[in-house]
């Protein structure tokens, strides 16, 4: 049937392509306890600072890894609010991303800066392998790159300062305790996270052929979605297997989307159909204890 | 007194919080305190005394008031913070929860603790050798902690989990112990173990050591040198030659006498057994 | 039930939905040309272009589940969306896009590179500085083409002064997130510059906005003019109300608005742009390639009014203008 294997290939490229979304909310959400929603921002922003670069003539190469840059500064901005100006973490992040979205505006000089006409990463990739851009590419080429980011951070977390990472969002009082810097490690994991957000915007921009002041609305809803049903669904144990799982569930939640759109439902719906699945994914493990008698721990705040 | 340098000193420290206003409380009334290397000190106090303030005033969770002094190994670090101060210091909270990391397993805080006072970098933190380390370490606490290094520390029970704190804060050396209460939460049973633990530790590895307990006879049982405090000050200061033949009555009249106070905080008084033996 | 019989359940009904999908996502026999259509929002005048489109078609003999099917998408403003759905377009092969707004045209065009299906957008304003398409005329490199909203903002502000004698200041809102919008504001800069006339403008970011820009602007201006603006028409009513309680004539353009509240406009009746945009469908289903077919703007202006809204705001329509108006609203 080939609507159907259309619609898991579509379904393959944006769970990689907004996957690096999803992993960068994981960092901050689950490793690092920091609810940090400037990634609304911080998306747009990969796509206008990789547009503008390439309408004027930069290689798209330089302009996706600035663009990735450029992320990761927005990620420093957020985490020194909270660090050194003491403002608490969900704060800074809605500070982040108002401040963005002029920034943004700022950036592009104007809302909408078409891409069709400007060579992107995607057509050097093709162009590489003597073809046409085409999705299968896309595909391709986006998985090679969610392979290496996957690698460097498998290798990451576990260094020394990954760990310390890791502890912190864990224990904060802990790591203190143990000599670690936890303003510092706050700073880095925040910064990677954006980062990772720019970094999908970029990628995002260039095949979808314009950057928009717009586009990252509704992303942090996207990627905190995706690591919930990531988790829900595959139960990952250890940090190799969490990071496959939260690619994997951006995987499932755009299929559903996907099918949702087939099925004719209005996106107005959307919206609804997300919560549903993100309730679903949180409130199954729970209803599978009660049903078996275990006892379950009371309603936690954060 | 004897020849030992003065490894540990405080200095006319005092905390008050809340300065200035009708809600003010003073912690810590000018302390001094000399700590001797090797000392293993005992502090003991009725709630409010100041017990855990001194322990975060050395730790550094908040500094002195004004002309106060902390000085260790002849260094000024009154106003180091706190992560800078961790080199010299391992610390054992009460809640077992807070020294160890509920979500990364055995090796992977015993990889954290390791690293203190140093610098981290992009090594990886559990390699073989390592591990390798901290199973040797590990089974000389004979809890069978050695062969469960992948395991998650949310799954310890407390007793566990501060066996692990006490290891994590004395892995690397530091200059001090600092144990706030650290049996208080455990069962008697498991109290016995950490603490004749937290006695092999500290004598095995010579490391100066200061606890602060709720337990009269714990007071008197371990260490060398037993403290007093009261309301921000220490009251009584006993070396090991005063301490040897005290019973727990005759330590109630030396609160007494020394704050012209009864001691009437009964979580101390019940805690500690008949006063039988020791006559 | 342990985690893998619960997981395998769970692929089972994904499954079953996924096997579903043809039923409702139309495998088409073959001959039946599909024609995709993506919608960036609900409202009234976008859907207008859609009925016009649609009904456009069947009066040149294409009728939707007949000889055509029609796919319809709408984004709903999800940005994601957008492109997802013009991804989709092209790998089930469709015949033709048709995209009504400028993202989803982009979104549109950059999915079908390389292919050969065509692309046709509507309700776009400037589709040259939005790089659709290389110039209006002629496009021999792009196989895409279609109808542009563009208005003449000065033949707008014409009726203005004539409405509104001795108007100094015009106040105008728009989201500056619309390149459309940011277009149409440059030429109103221009236009009220030829006139003497001050331009004071308020910018939204959602339609929540629209009511507080709009009150700002209370005692500033003498009228106040919007474009086609996809954030400020969706939230029109709200400025029609405080347009109405502060006596500001409000000037929209398009004639959906004046139907809503706005004394009047040359514009375009946007189901009248649809109309003309399924005439340039029916050509390219017919065989003419859409590289051919040259850009058209909107052909059908027409001066539309609405005296009764006048009224409400404070000014009166001369009846020179009333008569020779195209249409006039009564509500």
């Amino acid at each position: 049937m080939d609507i159907i294997g259309n619609l898991l290939n579509i379904s393959l490229y944006e769970g990689l392509a907004y996957g690096f979304v999803a992993i960068g909310v994981y960092i901050t959400f689950r490793v690092l306890s920091f609810p940090d929603l400037s990634v609304d921002g911080s998306f747009p922003l990969g796509g206008a600072v990789a547009a503008v670069l390439i309408i004027n003539g930069v290689n798209p190469w330089l302009a996706t890894a600035a663009a990735l840059l450029s992320g990761s500064i927005a990620g420093l901005c957020t985490a020194l609010l909270n660090t050194k100006l003491r403002i608490n973490a969900l704060l800074s992040g809605i500070l982040m991303m108002v401040a963005l979205y002029s920034v943004n505006l700022l950036i592009m000089g104007r809302a909408n800066i078409p891409l069709l006409r400007q060579v992107t990463v995607f057509e050097q990739a093709a162009g590489f392998f003597k073809t046409g851009p085409s999705l299968s590419l896309a595909i391709i080429f986006i998985a090679v790159l969610a392979l290496i980011i996957l690698l460097a951070l498998n290798w990451f977390l576990r260094t020394e300062i990954g760990l310390a990472l890791r502890a912190t969002g864990d224990n904060e009082q802990m790591v203190r305790g143990l000599g670690g810097n936890t303003d510092m490690t706050t700073i880095v994991g925040v910064a990677i996270s954006n980062g990772l957000v720019s970094l999908s915007g970029a990628l995002i921009a260039q095949n979808q052929g314009f950057a928009d002041v717009g586009m990252g609305i509704g992303m942090i809803v996207m990627g905190l979605a995706s690591v919930i049903i990531g988790e829900g669904l595959f139960r990952p144990k250890g940090v190799t297997a969490v990071l496959l799982a939260v690619f994997g569930g951006t995987f499932a939640y755009r299929l559903f989307i996907g099918i949702a759109l087939r099925l004719g439902l209005p996106p107005t719906n959307l919206k609804l159909i997300t919560a549903l699945l993100v309730i679903a994914a949180l409130a199954i493990p729970y209803m599978r204890k009660k049903l078996k008698g275990e006892w379950v721990p009371p309603a936690v705040r954060m | 007194m004897s020849e030992t340098q003065s490894l540990l000193q405080l200095i006319c420290v005092n905390k008050a919080f809340a300065a200035g206003t009708t809600d003010e409380v003073k912690a810590l009334d000018n302390i001094n305190l000399d700590v001797n290397a090797g000392d293993f000190i005992t502090i003991i106090g009725s709630n409010g005394a100041g017990k855990t303030s001194l322990l975060n005033i050395i730790a550094g969770v908040y500094p002195p008031d004004k002309g106060g002094k902390i000085i260790i190994n002849n260094r000024d670090i009154t106003n180091f913070i706190e992560h800078k101060r961790a080199q010299y210091f391992g610390r054992v909270y009460q809640d077992p929860s807070i020294g160890t990391a509920a979500k990364m397993t055995i090796g992977e805080n015993l990889s954290l603790a390791i690293a203190r006072g140093r610098s981290r970098g992009l090594g990886i933190a559990t390699t073989k050798r390592r591990l390798t380390h901290f199973r040797e370490i590990l089974a000389t606490l004979q809890l069978g902690l050695e062969d469960r290094l992948n395991t998650l520390v949310g799954t310890l029970s407390g007793g566990q989990r501060q066996a692990l704190a006490l290891v994590m804060a004395t892995i690397s050396r530091p200059s001090v112990l600092l144990l706030d209460e650290h049996t208080a939460k455990l069962d008697p049973n498991t109290a016995g173990i950490v603490l004749t633990l937290t006695e092999n530790i500290v004598s095995k590895e010579k490391i100066t050591a200061i606890m602060v307990t709720h337990n009269m006879e714990h007071a008197l049982i371990y260490g060398n040198r037993l403290l007093m405090m009261h309301k921000g000050r220490t009251i009584v200061d006993l070396n090991y030659q005063q301490r040897r033949d005290i019973t727990v009555i005759d330590l109630l009249a030396a609160f007494e006498r020394a704050s012209g106070e009864q001691l009437a905080d009964d979580s101390i008084l019940l805690s500690t057994s008949k006063p039988s033996d020791k006559n | 039930m342990n985690r893998k019989a619960y997981k395998l359940i769970i692929m089972a009904l994904c499954l079953v939905v996924v096997l579903a999908l043809p039923l409702i996502g139309g495998c088409t026999g073959g001959g039946v040309k599909v024609i995709g259509i993506s919608q960036i929002v609900t409202h009234p005048a976008l859907d207008a272009t859609r009925e016009g489109i649609i009904q456009g078609l069947a009066d040149m003999g294409y009728v939707d589940g007949d000889n055509i099917q029609i796919d319809y998408q709408n984004s709903e403003g999800d940005m994601s969306l957008v492109a997802s759905i013009a991804q989709q377009f092209v790998t089930n092969e469709v015949d033709i896009i048709v995209a009504i707004a400028t993202p989803n045209s982009l979104a549109a065009i950059s999915a079908a590179k390389g292919t050969d299906i065509p692309v046709v957008f509507t309700a776009v304003t400037d589709p040259v500085g939005s790089e659709m398409v290389s110039s209006w005329k002629s496009h021999p490199n792009e196989n895409v083409t279609g109808v542009s909203d563009m208005i003449v903002v000065s033949d707008d502000i014409d009726l203005i002064t004539e409405i509104v004698p001795g108007v100094k200041k015009l106040g105008t809102l728009y989201n500056a997130g619309e390149s459309n919008s940011v277009f149409l504001v440059e030429k109103l800069n221009e236009a009220c510059d030829a006139l003497g006339i001050d331009v004071v403008e308020k910018t939204v970011s959602t339609s929540a906005d629209v009511l507080s820009a709009a009150q700002s602007l209370v005692g500033q201006v003498d009228a106040i003019w919007v474009g086609t603006d996809n954030t400020v028409i969706t939230a029109f009513e709200a400025l029609v109300g405080v347009c109405e309680d502060n006596q500001i004539p409000l000037f929209p353009s398009d004639d959906e608005s004046i139907v809503r509240g706005g004394i009047g406009a040359y514009s375009f009746d946007y189901y009248d742009i649809g109309y003309q945009t399924g005439e340039m469908l029916a050509k390219i289903l017919a065989g003419t390639s859409a590289v051919e077919i040259p850009v058209e703007k909107g052909k059908v202006i027409s001066l539309s009014v609405n005296p009764v809204a006048a009224e409400r705001m404070g000014v009166t329509i001369p009846q020179a203008i009333i008569d020779r108006a195209a249409t006039v609203h009564e509500k």
